[in-house]
């Protein structure tokens, strides 16, 4: 034994030793210190090399970014520990994005269940009067640790509607704010009203106490959250019976039940949005009306015929021009205040953990995950090149290729990487900016609202739109052609829109990653794929993808190419949306390298491979995966087949419609440069972005992307919008007002101690509301210069608030940032015999 | 004549015994299966959930989606029930859940373990097979390390703590035995702040660096300090009582008369510790430690959750977090037939060793 234990513990020993080589743990390189020549001269990412690797454990964020193993977590994180523990750590530093929202949803049938059970929310008096009840400062600071905002109304208080419509909104939420005697006093007439009686501080119904069944989702901060409503219901009198369930479990009775059955009263529900709305005017169909869904909750909802037919007109956008939107939104932020078949309470916010010496954009409502910017800002701070290591909790989820492949969250965000779209959204206004555009013209007919907020595109308007008879409008699977207009309409086609993009000089003279020159194929063929999937007679056939393509077709008129260089594409189509940016960007083709597309149209052709699940599921066979895995060898085997037989008529997909736009030549250069590609990398992922996908490894849960050192832009190009331009307010003025004196109010605007700039100001207005919270004034303070405002509010106006405390609201808005700011002067007006009562 | 027909008849009753032993196996394995199929659908329930989580998803990236935002409710609501049905039909949860059960077990029973419903391979095959063999290595290679680290330690300190029985070191055994009360990743927890944290040495989790390193040994050196912790964790938790129980299990062997006869002759302690107490006990070491072998993983779930470790445990977990039946399934049922295989060469083994098994055995299956 002693001889066997020696060596056992010798080995070992032998294998600790080998697990703690220095060599192991090399510290990751910092990069340089960027001057501004390297930044001038470097393209592509600012950073050398990026790992991804899976970490799911918020628990272990603030440790790995201290410990310097990791540099950034890309989940939003929730946890108010986890995010106190960031605030705290030096290392480490979180940008917070705000998608997602806490509200209540009340079942509104009755004023009897099924069964006879009194629902006291069937009134909308008592659904509105639960507004004041419920203190939304407390859910906030208190439940939530800081780490949510109050929120009253159906539109969030980060997204653009709400800055548009701030003066409505704050003029709601303090006619709505807490006063539980207010909500107790309304309640309580309306239960009496409803044949209810209060018998030693319970309510009762027909001899049996009213109670209240609510809903706790009890996989988040909602259990605090329902536990805090049901305390105050209870304190009113009611009975409740507390029911937690997790979101499944949830699911069954608040969504599935008939809630005429009465299986909930309440129920703390939450919503998720991971990328910026602009246009929140769908919100009041979606979450009051009937339309919103097919369920039965949806259909008992009755809204009043005014916010009915208003919400109606919203979600058509059924208005003349941006003004009346704007008034039609107010009112309709209004009557939903009045009906309250939901109470939003807090917009949630959560938290992007890094390290504090890096810089990167994070989005408002999608955090890091969700930034388009992320690839192109991303860096140490002050410095140039070095290696990182982002955590992820999830990676390769799903198959990876860029027709039907991998949807999560985290996939995409690396996918986002690696492609370079015509245009990216600003991670503050959700306003999309160009990329590979040089500028844009937007034609719309008469009748269609758009509003143009930057000044890279033109917007016009014209009382007719018609489409060219040259502009293709489909693709005929069978014969294998394109189809024009002029074929299928010959009495003309009219569109609603018309866009013309202007990409930059050399466009089409771009490489891939592989080194492949960008051809008008790679912008065609993804097009042509998208009818081929939807053509039942078409081998590509996919059931999945029709209902969408449907939805497509229904808006598209017609596109063409007016010219290659520079390139210029028109685009018609009946589809309109608030923002003639968000036209562009929806019209402006993405471009996919043809030659691996082709690969896969192979293997799906051939049974072997399916670009969607639900195709690959339906055929029992496996769904493309560029990246990893059993695809790779049938995919190898395609481009062995390819470089042996490099002439169109053999390997370029639907030949007779590309070939036009790809040289002989061209064929043979893109699968020699795949080959070549695919020998050094291991994978068929060829994108065009600032990163390219330099390994794969899918087993140990890690992958890698280096900087794509032929980008053709400047590193620096997005630096601008590294960080949200948030304004820091200040006021300062009187506490204290004598009747008969004017009281003059400063208001100061700064960002990181410097005077906002003043093109980034959208707009300053004030707010004046006197003790009993009734609006009193408003308007625009005079401005003074270097970001500051006065505002002199004059003996008469002040007399006419009355004695009592007083509250001045200045609201912000401004151009480079979606939510609006804030700041508020409390100040009391003195009665009329003050000086007499003064010491 | 009389020893070949002993032999005969030995054989027959060892095939028969091997036989019923075989079918009792194959109805426990097709019980626990099936009982895990309805378990994992909570008796056809998780249907309505999957129901609602299907309408609800489809709704919301209908309205999240830029495209669909003009439609009109009508046509977007229109929308959402197609992709609904689709799913449905993908899902077969248009088909009863009683003829899926059937389906499931058949299928699981001819170890035809399918395609899984949500998941993926790391590699992105849809194949359950695939799925399980991708990840199992990696479970083997942390559970077989630990496991057997801790089987030969524990069975070796035993042995030699069994012939000090009373001493220091044994009273220390004795007294760190309730230490095992806590499961390897309570351990781990504290394993990893003080190692990767506190005192950086070692990684907090994962399989190898991140990214892998290209050449062999720097892999292997990597994958070694990977799993320190783990493997750490396990030992830890189980380590004293596993001595402890073996250091009772040889100190009731070692009073047995025959050994106290052996001592009594004067023959040497370690011949005495081979040839009188390990040999008699080898059935039962056999025995544990091949039911150690096959329940390496059964304790994986959390343990590999902690440290982020890609193996069966975390794939059960994700699994069930999908409720994907078809990954559930093929899970439990490889380690049912892999204990029944192991329970069946356990049969055959003692069956060999011992006539008294298989013709009892018989003898009681016959009344």
């Amino acid at each position: 034994m002693g001889k066997w234990g020696v060596m056992a513990g010798a080995l070992l020993l032998a294998v600790v030793g080998l697990a703690l080589l220095p060599g192991s743990r090399a510290p990751l390189s910092k990069g340089e210190p960027a001057t501004p020549e390297a930044l001038a001269e470097r393209r592509g990412a600012l950073i050398d090399r990026l790992v991804f690797t899976r970490e799911s454990d918020p628990g272990r964020v603030t440790g790995l970014l201290a410990s310097g193993s990791h540099q950034a977590f890309v989940q939003g994180i929730g946890s108010i520990p986890v995010y106190r523990r960031l605030r705290d750590t030096p290392e480490a530093d979180y940008d917070l994005a705000y998608g997602s929202s806490v509200e209540l949803t009340l079942n509104p049938v009755g004023p009897e269940f099924r069964d006879g059970r009194l629902n006291p929310f069937h009134v909308p008096a008592i659904r509105e009067a639960l507004h004041r009840l419920v203190d939304r400062e407390h859910i906030a600071e208190e439940l939530y640790g800081g780490l949510a905002v109050p929120r009253w109304l159906p539109i969030s208080t980060a997204f653009p509607d709400y800055a548009r419509l701030a003066e409505t909104a704050r003029a709601l939420e303090l006619r709505y704010a807490h006063d539980p005697a207010a909500a107790e006093a309304t309640i309580a007439r309306e239960m009496r009203a409803l044949g209810a009686t209060l018998e030693a501080g319970r309510w009762r119904y027909r001899g049996a106490p009213v109670t209240l069944i609510l809903l706790i989702r009890n996989d988040d901060e909602r259990r605090r959250v329902g536990d805090y409503l049901a305390n105050q219901l209870e304190d009113i009198g009611f009975t409740v019976e507390r029911r937690y369930r997790n979101a499944e479990e949830a699911s069954r009775l608040w969504i599935a039940s008939d809630p005429a059955a009465g299986q909930w009263h309440l129920y703390t529900g939450g919503w998720i949005s991971i990328v910026m709305q602009r246009d929140q005017a769908q919100n009041f169909s979606d979450f009051f009306t009937p339309r919103g869904r097919a369920e039965l909750l949806w259909q008992a909802y009755a809204p009043s015929p005014e916010f009915d037919a208003l919400a109606e007109r919203l979600e058509r956008r059924d208005y003349a021009d941006w003004a009346e939107r704007q008034a039609l939104m107010a009112r309709a932020l209004e009557l939903a205040m009045e009906d309250s078949v939901r109470l939003w309470l807090v917009d949630r916010l959560s938290v992007s953990a890094r390290a504090s010496n890096v810089s990167v954009a994070a989005d408002l409502a999608g955090g890091l995950a969700g930034s388009a910017l992320w690839p192109y800002t991303l860096r140490y701070e002050e410095r140039l090149g070095g290696e990182m290591v982002f955590g992820t909790p999830g990676l390769l989820t799903e198959p990876w290729n860029p027709i039907a492949g991998s949807n999560w969250i985290f996939d995409r965000m690396i996918t986002r990487a690696l492609a370079d779209p015509p245009l990216l959204p600003d991670p503050y206004t959700g306003l999309y900016r160009p990329q590979r555009l040089s500028h844009a013209e937007v034609t719309v007919a008469e009748g269609v609202t758009l509003t143009r907020s930057l000044d890279w595109l033109n917007l016009d308007h014209q009382a007719r739109i018609l489409v060219p008879e040259d502009a293709w409008l489909a693709w005929d699977a069978g014969e294998g052609r394109l189809v024009t207009v002029g074929e299928t309409h010959p009495e003309g086609l009219g569109a609603r829109t018309r866009v013309r993009l202007h990409y930059e000089a050399g466009y089409l003279e771009q490489r891939w990653h592989d080194g492949s020159r960008r051809s008008v194929a790679d912008l065609l063929l993804p097009w042509i794929l998208a009818f081929e999937r939807a053509d039942e007679a078409s081998p590509l056939f996919d059931a999945a993808h029709q209902p969408t393509f449907e939805a497509y077709r229904q808006h598209f008129r017609g596109w063409r190419i007016l010219d290659t260089e520079p390139l210029i594409i028109e685009a018609y189509s009946d589809q309109a949306f608030p923002d003639a940016e968000t036209l562009v960007a929806a019209r402006a083709p993405q471009p996919l390298p043809w030659h691996t597309l082709a690969l896969g149209i192979l293997a799906e052709r051939h049974g072997e491979l399916a670009f969607s699940s639900h195709q690959a599921d339906r055929r029992g066979i496996d769904w493309l995966n560029l990246v990893a895995g059993p695809s790779l060898a049938i995919l190898r085997r395609y481009l062995d087949e390819a470089r042996s037989h490099p002439q169109a008529h053999h390997s370029l997909p639907f030949a007779a419609a590309l070939s036009p736009w790809v040289e002989e030549a061209e064929v043979e250069a893109r699968f020699v440069a795949l080959d070549d590609w695919v020998t050094a990398r291991g994978h068929f992922w060829v994108g065009d972005g600032p990163f390219e996908l330099a390994a794969v490894y899918p087993l140990e849960g890690s992958l890698v992307l280096r900087r794509f050192a032929d980008f053709p832009d400047p590193a620096d190009k997005w630096l601008a919008l590294s960080r949200a331009a948030l304004p820091e307010l200040a006021t300062e003025g009187p506490l204290v007002v004598a009747p008969g004196e004017p009281a003059e109010v400063r208001l100061a605007v700064t960002q990181a101690g410097e005077p906002y700039p003043e093109a980034a100001l959208e707009g300053v207005r004030y707010l004046l509301f006197d003790g009993q919270g009734r609006l009193m004034a408003q308007g625009a303070p005079r401005p003074l210069g270097d970001g500051e405002w006065g505002l002199t509010l004059d003996a008469e106006t002040l007399a006419a608030l009355g004695a009592g405390a007083n509250r001045l609201e200045f609201i912000l808005t401004s151009h480079w940032v979606a939510l609006p700011s804030f700041a508020s002067h409390l100040f009391a007006t003195l009665p009329a015999d003050a000086e007499e009562i003064r010491p | 004549m009389m020893p070949r027909r002993s032999w005969g008849r030995d054989l027959r009753y060892l095939a028969l015994y091997l036989l019923k032993r075989a079918l009792a196996l194959l109805v426990t394995v097709l019980i626990g299966v099936y009982l895990t199929i309805v378990v994992a659908n909570m008796g056809g329930q998780v249907d309505d959930l999957r129901r609602v989580q299907i309408r609800s998803e489809a709704f919301e990236q209908v309205r999240a989606d830029p495209a669909f935002q003009e439609m009109a409710s009508a046509e977007r609501n229109a929308l959402v029930e197609r992709r609904v049905a689709l799913e449905v039909e993908r899902l077969r949860l248009d088909e009863p859940f009683i003829l899926r059960s059937v389906d499931y077990l058949q299928r699981a029973m001819r170890l035809d373990l399918g395609r899984a419903e949500q998941m993926h391979s790391d590699a992105g095959s849809r194949q359950v097979r695939a799925i399980i063999v991708e990840r199992l290595p990696a479970t083997l290679l942390l559970f077989g390390t630990a496991n057997l680290l801790v089987f030969f330690s524990a069975v070796g300190s035993a042995l030699w703590l069994s012939r000090r029985y009373g001493s220091g070191v044994d009273r220390l055994v004795i007294a760190l035995a309730p230490s095992s009360a806590a499961p390897g990743w309570f351990y781990g927890i504290f394993l990893i702040l003080a190692f990767a944290f506190l005192v950086p040495l070692l990684p907090p989790g994962g399989m190898v660096t991140a990214p892998p390193p290209d050449s062999r040994l720097e892999y292997a050196a990597s994958l070694a300090r990977h799993m320190l912790l783990p493997v750490a964790a396990m030992f830890l938790s189980s380590i004293f009582v596993s001595i402890y129980a073996w250091r009772t299990f040889f100190l009731i062997h070692a009073s047995e008369d025959y050994v106290e006869m052996a001592r009594a002759k004067g023959l040497p302690s370690r011949l005495i510790e081979r040839r009188y107490i390990l040999r008699p006990t080898l059935s039962p070491i056999i025995t544990n430690f091949l039911l150690m072998l096959i329940g390496l993983w059964s304790g994986a779930i959390i343990l590999e959750q902690v440290f982020n470790w890609p193996g069966l445990g975390s794939l059960l977990f994700q699994a069930i977090g999908f409720r994907d039946t078809p990954v559930i399934i093929g899970g439990v049922v490889i380690f049912a037939y892999l204990l029944a295989v192991t329970v069946l060469l356990l049969d055959l083994l003692y069956a060999l060793l011992d006539p008294r098994v298989r013709i009892l055995g018989e003898g009681r299956s016959g009344t």
